[in-house]
């Protein structure tokens, strides 16, 4: 399997990643040896369909329901680059101004 | 008697600044030191690991210093939380003295991978110390600090340990939480530990482990306990699976590991010979499951959430994003991105995650099946020793394949140590020990056993 420089280029689409064009080609490499290289499972013997695994408790331990205290390190102010009148300021998006 | 803690932040700092040239470390001040040593100080009563100075990998949330994860995205990022392995710690008394380097969110197998340049090797600098978590490996090898902290998501501390010569623990999957870790691959990560020996290593995975309400996949149950060191290993069984020996094998490892071997004979345990089929499919599941959890986990860092501010693209959604991912993350782990969503696309999400999730059920199941038969597993850390810097960037397959050894348990969620095996050429060599899930404790006791006959084993080979 070749993953072509316009499959590439959908993928990084996807992932949200501006990727330069001069960086292209060289990605387009590594990711075919990548891909071609984890592709030899597909050449293991079939020994039918198995279950899924996944490590840890059989079953995730749920807490109780309950609003506890959870006091913050640090103020809420610290922790966005800018907080007026008791609000994170955020850029104005464009995205948001049809809704 | 017990070190006062203003007597250890004096050393320690001291010891920081000769091993600047290591580049081990991203964080670090001796007023942050002061700091923890006064809080110490101030304790009631001496914790079990009182003025115990630890590093810190910087991919544990901690509050008085940033959490990089070596990345510019996320520079000068301060966590509003602290990890619970970590506050564990401290609690015990126990002082966080620096965050350490660490290739760029703890993908890589030789600290290369970092924003903020590569960690060199403390016996040879022209040498990479192993991967991700090698400021930690290294640290600990200069003498700097007694244990720290690492992460493994696929070897990253038991391989970086056998490069650099210390110990190097990986929990079971559950047994330490994952609150305050960033996320990598969820169902793979591990908060593990370094140690100058066996008994450090084993000191602080106790005092971090046991269930975490803020960590739903925590195993119900208590902190692990620091084992006594068995004098004996009569009638315990010891496998050696035969597809970890392969015949190109560096001869300097395999004697290593053949040392290993004839210590746990000597101690009167059985050697014998087991199977392990699936293990060779190791690499390519770890490298489809592992780059597809972190597609999904790091989707956060889109310069809305985390990253930095780019108000030139603050019009247009798509283009900060964009220009926030693209430029904020390094090479490998846009990679690694770009893998896991082509691996999750449609179309491709059967033949390739899929495939990849059944086969980690068959190596998985070869564990289980060796350990009817077995106490525990013996193998090599790594198929060399540590290699030169620059000898593997260029072919990131090449450089997956350092981790043929450490990936597989990893994928089983099993506890797996690399216990120091004598040096190779004047470079250490690492013995990898693996136990069945649940069986830390056993595993840290045999390895104290082993440990004062092996590792000063000095040159094997």
């Amino acid at each position: 399997m070749t993953i072509s420089r316009d499959e590439v280029l959908h993928i990084a689409r996807l992932a949200e990643i501006a990727v330069d064009e001069a960086e292209l080609a060289t990605l387009v490499s590594q990711l075919n040896r990548i891909v071609d290289y984890v592709a030899q499972l597909e050449a293991a013997p079939d020994e039918g369909q198995g279950d899924d695994f996944l490590p840890g408790p059989a079953r995730v331990a749920l807490r109780d329901d309950r609003v506890r205290s959870e006091p913050l390190a640090h103020p809420p102010a610290a922790l966005a680059p800018a907080w007026r009148d008791g609000y994170f300021v955020v850029p104005r998006l464009s995205a948001m101004e049809d809704a | 008697m017990t070190a006062a803690p203003d007597a250890v932040a004096r050393e320690v700092a001291a010891r920081l600044e000769a091993a600047a040239p290591l580049n081990a470390v991203l964080h670090w001040s001796a007023g942050g030191i002061e700091a923890e040593a006064r809080r110490v100080a101030a304790m009631p009563s001496a914790g079990p690991l009182h003025a115990v100075p630890l590093a810190v990998k910087d991919n544990i949330a901690t509050l008085d210093a940033p959490t990089t994860c070596a990345s510019r995205i996320l520079e000068g990022y301060r966590s509003p939380f602290e990890a619970t392995a970590l506050r564990r710690l401290r609690a015990a008394g126990a002082m966080l003295v620096a965050k350490t380097n660490l290739d760029e969110f703890a993908m890589g197998s030789s600290t290369e991978h970092s924003a903020f340049g590569r960690v060199h090797h403390p016996l040879d600098p022209a040498r990479v110390p192993g991967g991700s978590s090698g400021g930690s490996a290294a640290l600990v090898a200069a003498g700097v600090v007694p244990a720290a902290l690492g992460s493994e998501t696929g070897g990253s501390v038991r391989q970086p340990a056998a490069f650099c010569g210390v110990v190097g623990v990986k929990p079971s999957y559950g047994r330490v939480s994952r609150y305050g870790l960033v996320a990598f691959g969820s169902s793979l990560d591990c908060i593990s530990v370094f140690g100058r020996t066996v008994g450090d290593a084993a000191r602080v995975l106790a005092t971090m482990s046991g269930h975490d309400p803020l960590d739903a996949t925590t195993l119900a149950e208590p902190p692990l306990a620091v084992p006594e060191t068995p004098t004996s290993l009569a009638g315990m069984t010891v496998g050696l699976p035969t597809e970890y020996f392969p015949a190109d094998l560096d001869p300097g490892v395999r004697a290593g590991v053949d040392r290993v071997a004839a210590a746990l004979r000597e101690l009167g345990a059985t050697v014998t010979e087991v199977s392990l089929p699936h293990s060779r499919y190791a690499v390519p599941t770890y490298y489809i499951v592992a780059p597809a959890e972190a597609s999904a986990n790091l989707a956060r860092y889109d310069g809305v959430r985390y990253g930095p501010p780019r108000p030139e693209h603050e019009a247009d959604l798509r283009a900060l994003y964009r220009a926030t991912r693209g430029r904020g993350f390094g090479p490998e782990v846009r990679r690694r991105i770009l893998v896991g969503t082509y691996v999750l696309s449609a179309g491709y999400y059967e033949a390739y995650y899929g495939t990849a999730q059944r086969m980690r059920a068959r190596i998985a199941g070869d564990f289980r099946a060796a350990f009817e038969r077995v106490d525990l597993l013996l193998t090599p850390t790594a198929p060399t020793t540590a290699f030169r810097a620059g000898e593997k960037t260029e072919d990131p397959v090449a450089m997956y394949l350092a981790d043929v050894f450490v990936c597989p348990a990893s994928l089983a969620g099993l506890p797996a140590l690399s216990l120091p095996a004598g040096r190779s050429e004047g470079l250490p060599v690492g013995a990898q020990l693996i136990a069945p899930a649940g069986q830390d404790t056993r595993m840290l006791a045999v390895a104290a056993a082993l440990e004062e006959r092996v590792v000063a084993a000095g040159e094997v080979r």
